[in-house]
């Protein structure tokens, strides 16, 4: 399945909803969205608090169950995804970026890093050398033994940047990457996550109400109460 | 596409730069080997115990203290059943003769003599002596008494006789008016020495040898030679208190007990093994020493359970993000249990050999003939195991609230 121009669909959701509770406390987030990202592309989701935006990209996550419609994930239907296969598929194909951070504490810069690529199955020291390679990328290559704690926030969101391409996964999401960010060292994280997403040719969807971000998406698509209200360019 | 047909490709994802309209060739799941993966959760279990250093701390004293408050318990039972079976341990005997319905060692109705001919005539007894044992006193020289527990025992060999001798030996008894008596107690005694002369029971005896730590839960044995000890007990010609019994090698001793209680029926005839076991039983049963003792032991695993139990949890609240982030990156809950398991273990493990040198070394601290913990190998061994099970239940707390952790609430 392709887009209009021709790219290969890596995100294909076909009339989703999603009710929180149910009889009169029901809470409906979304409701009949649609919605796609293609293959290598920078997508923002962007939208007033309560919006539904981080309820679909939970659901894109594999970390929340829709309640109606069908989310296609590299053609794979991952709303009649088992149980047991979904930490699988998150592992294999998604890459995370929170709001935030959400380092390990305990664990050096490095190491959160290379912990997701040993999960993953590498080796503990081809993890750690290729940690360190994407620490490098993120410009963070002196701060790897450093715990979270030591790090400024732009710092501990470049290393979640790192984590979050470890692996290669093909599909990125972040969670408002620069809610916790100054201005500034929130469009330089945006930059960096874009720039090194289309060199590892991961495609990217990112939810935020950032606007002095939104120049650097390829679309954003706005959505309000649960729908969408329009797609830009 | 199909499921089936999907494999990790990661790299094969056109970018903006280059697109192309080629077929999407998707990547899937992740699987790596079990081994790889539980090593990277060990190794990341570990390393979250022992970032929170208070925590950590206050988790571990609870297994600690639990450790030492269990293994004292437990020290202290068995060194009271010690005191009560040291004698039965040591005498030398195979086979006991003893009153009916006996359940501890103490003077009570007597053995007929007929028992001691009897044991001696029986296939398989290499020898029986009669032992004699009853209360007595020692007048002091300030003017008091002090109780003892007198035992006459018969030469030469003096089975039931003086044993962990500090002074003196178990011959010196055929001398006249010689008594052993027991070291710890000398103080108590009237500042007994080797040559010093009291009177027990109205009788003239000489300090001719000590023992260490031969105090049973009565008043401390002093040993005399059994025409001498029977004498001061006044005990009758044809009666003792027991008979002691030693096999000829090869003989069962279950088998010539039956044989010598087939001839005296009127006693009880039972082999070492058994009476040490009635002892305890009688201890355990009878008196409320196992309910007591095993009410404090269980208290201090309780505590210890509560502890680590609630230690967990907290750490698993104070570190749900984490938790739910892992969920988010591809943990599994097995993952997670793994890892609050090794962490248990280590706490188990960890707080087992503090507390174990801890009970150690307040052990030799308050070592005496009066109060011994008693803390055999298999305390040593089994505290371990105990812990780690223990720590290990007390970890399922916190992995019903991981695995109730729904990985979305990384995104709230």
């Amino acid at each position: 399945m392709t887009n209009e121009i021709g790219q290969p669909r890596v995100v294909d959701v076909r009339d989703l909803g999603k009710t929180y509770g149910s009889g009169e406390a029901a809470v409906e987030a979304l409701k009949s969205v649609s919605f796609h990202a293609a293959a290598g592309e920078f997508v923002m989701l962007s939208g007033p608090s309560g919006s539904g935006k981080t309820t679909l990209l939970s659901i894109l996550g594999c970390v929340l169950r829709p309640t109606a419609g069908v989310v296609s994930l590299f053609g794979r239907d991952i709303a009649t995804a088992g149980e047991d296969e979904l930490p699988a598929l998150r592992l294999g194909l998604i890459g995370f970026v929170f709001q935030g951070f959400n380092l390990i504490a305990s664990l050096t810069a490095l190491d959160n890093v290379a912990l997701v690529l040993q999960l993953r199955g590498r080796a503990a020291a081809d993890a750690r050398r290729e940690a360190a390679t994407l620490l490098g990328d993120v410009g963070l290559a002196e701060k790897a033994a450093s715990l979270p704690r030591d790090l400024s926030g732009g710092q501990k969101q470049r290393v979640a940047i790192a984590r979050a391409l470890a692996g290669r996964p093909p599909l990125l999401l972040a969670d408002e990457p620069t809610a916790n960010l100054d201005g500034h060292t929130g469009l330089q994280v945006t930059e960096l996550l874009r720039d090194l997403a289309r060199a590892h040719g991961s495609t990217v969807v990112i939810v935020t109400h950032d606007n002095r971000i939104f120049h650097l998406a390829d679309r954003i698509v706005h959505i309000d109460d649960g729908r969408i209200q329009e797609e830009a360019a | 596409m199909t499921a089936s047909n999907l494999r990790l490709s990661g790299g094969v994802i056109p970018s903006k730069a280059s697109p192309e309209t080629t077929p999407l060739s998707a990547p899937t799941a992740v699987r790596p080997s079990r081994s790889l993966r539980w090593r990277t959760m060990l190794a990341v279990g570990a390393r979250m115990m022992f970032y929170d250093k208070l925590k950590f701390a206050g988790t571990l004293f609870g297994v600690i203290f639990a450790v030492i408050l269990t293994t004292q318990q437990i020290g202290v039972f068995l060194g009271l059943l010690s005191k009560n079976t040291m004698f039965i341990d040591n005498a030398g005997a195979d086979i006991w003769i003893a009153p009916p319905q006996t359940a501890t060692l103490q003077a009570g109705k007597p053995v007929p003599m007929s028992a001691l001919y009897a044991a001696r005539t029986t296939t398989g007894v290499a020898w029986a002596e009669p032992l004699l044992f009853g209360g007595g006193t020692i007048s002091l020289p300030s003017g008091g008494s002090q109780a003892i527990t007198l035992v006459g025992t018969e030469g030469p060999r003096w089975y039931g006789g003086p044993w962990n001798l500090v002074a003196g030996a178990a011959d010196a008894l055929a001398q006249p008016d010689a008594m052993i008596f027991e070291d710890s107690q000398r103080d108590d005694l009237g500042g007994l020495n080797l040559g010093s002369v009291r009177e027990v029971n109205g009788h003239r005896v000489v300090t001719s040898g000590f023992t260490w730590g031969l105090l049973p839960f009565a008043p401390s044995y002093a040993f005399a030679e059994y025409d001498y000890a029977r004498s001061l007990l006044g005990t009758p010609s044809d009666e003792a208190s027991f008979v002691l019994v030693g096999l000829r090698r090869g003989a069962d001793a279950t088998r010539v007990a039956r044989d010598i209680r087939a001839q005296t029926p009127t006693v009880d005839v039972m082999t070492t093994a058994e009476f040490h076991g009635r002892v305890v039983r009688y201890l355990l049963i009878s008196t409320g020493i196992g309910a007591t003792t095993g009410a404090s032991t269980a208290f201090g695993l309780i505590v210890g359970l509560v502890i680590v139990s609630l230690s967990m949890f907290s750490a698993v609240v104070d570190n749900i993000r984490e938790f739910g982030t892992l969920k988010a990156i591809g943990c599994r809950n097995a993952d997670l249990a793994l890892m609050l398991f090794v962490q248990s273990s280590i706490y188990g493990l960890l707080g087992s050999v503090i507390g174990l040198t801890q009970i150690t070394i307040i052990a030799d601290a308050m070592r005496s003939p009066k109060l011994a913990l008693v803390l055999p190998w298999p305390v040593f061994v089994g505290t371990p195991v105990l812990m780690v099970l223990l720590c290990g239940l007390a970890s399922l707390l916190a992995l019903s609230r991981v695995r109730k952790l729904e990985p979305a609430m990384v995104f709230r």
